[in-house]
């Protein structure tokens, strides 16, 4: 076998990695796009707040790596039911830039909030660091895997709750049409605190498989951001499954992308192909029915 | 009360009073000038990014003055300090270094910290033929048309990549590579230590440039260790060098790694697990702490180990107070063309203000060797050779490895 063909294949399997773990905050944009119809920045902050929640429950609790995720996910789902029923509900009537710009100012408000309690520095997890494991000449991590299968099952989670749940399929409804979900009796209010609680969740979860893989610090979430909305609008805005494939879009893009060019150009090669995915396909690759 | 007393007493008195000052204010201004104290500027950060090492570099230059007038100060006048708050902001700088020369009419302007201000200042300071003394780092600076108006205590890019591939091909390693963060000092970087670890017989295997604020550097650690280097030089800041390390650590790499030492600070230290630090090495600039300026600095500012830049305003203020007793006069142009003579060539080593003065006073030469290094300038006013602190990280805390 050439080794270029090692090569790529490594890259492959990076950009998986970092492409799933990038799908559980962008499926959280996402979702709350198919339902509250703005997208909410804010998703950066929770993506923090869930990294530090986890910090918590890991360093200063002592809890193994799964309960801390599960905390992570609760600490930043009621985090962002409480936000957006307190600051951007009342926006919504204003329009969708509005509440959009309204999430910018919430999200930066929240960042500053936890390094207000915890301060700026680089935290850790309590994580023994494993050296990576070889098979046939690819490196993969311990660690990553773990990061992988959370991240699959979260997700595996979340289609099964949309499936076949009567709130998912309730969820479904509202955001196909609102109107006709009204009509039939849904109620929107518990609906968009379901669609808040469950998206920040997974951008807190994300935050802290993130977290995981790094270090953390306030501006964990903000750093992320970029690639997550990227992810979100090349898969397709509002579409669930869409956010998934466009994580791995950008983040296999970005890594192969170093075959041909230097390092500091990934982010720009990874942003002009989403400029090429949406001049192909506006609506981005899976359109924008939310499952 | 009494002193009002006295000046009112008789008529006679009031009137020969009032015309004495009158004629004081109408006499031209040289003639008040006897006496009066001379003024010497500083502007550096008491707030924003540089408030810690602005106030201790105020400290430092401070003491130095206090020194020089105690032992009769200059050309034989006082010497005054006009401090100015910088806010480590260009904007406020400039304000007040337009203060400093308009107003004050200070010679000299001592202590600007981020290169940022250093750059908005410095035209101000020749265009007024005042002199600059800094410690920011940017190569740019000394680069900028200051007509020699401009020195720098704190070693450039250049001069700092020189020094750490030296010492990087003195440990042994043979193959270097270089991953530097998305700044300007990383082509430059990596351009100077590879020339040096070329003249001494290592090599830089290859090098990268690498985006900041990514989640992860997994591929390019990969590129970097497709080299085989048995030394990796991280030359980034701590988020982005933080990252790095745990990669590096994954991908089993178990040889050396190098950086500076605000790259792998304690924070960085406590968040990371101690086998996945141990062995870096680490590098700063440091204090000549063998020279005797050094002991006579710690005395004189009352601390056991004055750092780096506490050691440069120590210099500043000496070399300063020096080039205005070579030139007898206080001017920037004066000061501009006589720092050298003081700060190299072949004169008598002397290691503070006072006892350089007192051998200028015999009319001998000499040359001023400071507490952050020997303060020999280029033409551009950048300092030709300084130490470096470096460290050895085990069981996660910095072990001191030597300066050199």
């Amino acid at each position: 076998m050439p080794p270029i063909f090692f090569e790529v294949a490594q890259l492959v399997v990076n950009g998986i990695m970092t492409g799933t773990i990038l799908a559980v905050p962008a499926i959280g944009l996402t979702a709350i796009y198919a339902v509250l119809r703005f997208p909410n920045f804010a998703v950066a902050s929770h993506a923090t707040i869930g990294a530090f929640a986890g910090y918590v429950a890991n360093v200063q609790l002592g809890l193994p790596v799964l309960p801390s995720v599960v905390l992570a996910f609760l600490a930043a789902g009621v985090v962002g039911m409480a936000a957006d029923e307190l600051v951007l509900k009342p926006y919504r009537a204003a329009g969708f830039i509005t509440t959009a710009i309204a999430s910018i100012a919430l999200t930066i408000a929240l960042e500053n909030l936890v390094r207000f309690g915890f301060g700026n520095e680089l935290r850790g997890y309590d994580l023994p660091l494993l050296r990576d494991w070889r098979f046939a000449g690819i490196r993969v991590g311990p660690q990553q895997l773990q990061n992988l299968a959370i991240a699959v099952a979260a997700m595996a989670a979340l289609f099964a709750f949309l499936a076949f749940t009567r709130t998912g399929k309730a969820m479904r409804a509202v955001a196909d049409n609102p109107m006709l979900a009204a009509i039939k009796g849904i109620n929107a209010d518990v609906v968009a605190r379901l669609v808040s609680f469950v998206g920040m969740g997974l951008a807190g979860l994300g935050g802290m498989l993130i977290g995981l893989d790094t270090t953390i610090d306030p501006l964990t979430g903000f750093r992320a951001i970029l690639s997550v909305f990227a992810a979100a609008v090349v898969g397709g805005l509002g579409s669930i499954p869409g956010a998934v494939i466009g994580a791995l879009t950008v983040g296999v893009g970005e890594e192969l992308c170093l075959l041909f060019l230097s390092p500091d150009y990934r982010s720009a090669v990874g942003f002009t192909a989403i400029l090429l995915v949406l001049t192909l396909r506006p609506r981005g690759i899976l359109g924008q029915r939310a499952f | 009360m009494t002193k009002h007393h006295t000046i009112v007493t008789s008529r006679r008195g009031f009137v020969r009073g009032a015309g004495a000052l009158a004629l004081g204010l109408a006499a031209p201004a040289i003639g008040r000038a006897q006496g009066q104290p001379l003024t010497l500027g500083i502007l550096t950060p008491l707030t924003g990014a540089g408030g810690f090492d602005g106030p201790r570099m105020l400290k430092a230059m401070k003491a130095v003055i206090d020194e020089v007038n105690a032992a009769g100060g200059l050309l034989g006048r006082k010497v005054d300090l006009v401090i100015e708050d910088d806010q480590t902001n260009p904007e406020a700088a400039v304000r007040a270094a337009r203060k400093l020369i308009d107003v004050s009419k200070v010679p000299v302007i001592m202590g600007t910290w981020a290169s940022a201000v250093t750059s908005a200042v410095a035209p101000l300071c020749w265009e007024s033929k005042t002199f600059l003394t800094t410690v920011s780092g940017a190569d740019s600076i000394t680069l900028l048309p200051h007509q020699g108006y401009l020195i720098r205590t704190q070693p450039n890019n250049h001069l700092q990549a020189g020094k750490h591939a030296e010492f990087i091909a003195s440990t042994g390693a043979k193959r270097v590579f270089i991953m530097s963060i998305q700044a300007p000092f990383a082509q430059p970087t990596q351009r100077r230590a590879s020339e040096v670890l070329k003249q001494k017989g290592s090599e830089m295997v290859g090098g990268l440039v690498y985006e900041k604020e990514k989640t992860t550097y997994r591929s390019e650690v990969d590129q970097a260790l497709k080299t085989k280097p048995d030394l990796v030089y991280l030359n980034g800041y701590a988020p982005d060098v933080t990252v790095i390390l745990r990669d590096l650590y994954r991908a089993g790499f178990a040889g050396p790694r190098f950086a500076q030492s605000y790259a792998v600070n304690d924070k960085v230290l406590g968040a990371l697990p101690p086998e996945v630090t141990a062995g870096v090495i680490t590098v700063q600039p440091s204090a000549d702490i063998d020279s005797p300026a050094f002991g006579l600095a710690a005395k004189r500012i009352g601390l056991p180990e004055p750092d780096s830049y506490e050691t440069q305003a120590t210099d500043w203020a000496s070399l300063v107070s020096l080039g205005i007793a070579q030139a007898k006069e206080a001017t920037g142009t004066g000061l501009r063309d006589n720092v050298r003579k003081i700060s190299q060539g072949g004169g008598t080593k002397v290691y503070s203000a006072v006892e350089g003065l007192k051998l200028l006073a015999q009319g001998k030469s000499i040359n001023y060797e400071g507490a952050s290094g020997p303060c020999d300038f280029t033409d551009i006013g950048d300092i030709i050779d300084c130490k470096f602190r470096y460290n050895k990280i085990e069981a996660g805390k910095p072990v001191f490895l030597k300066i050199a």
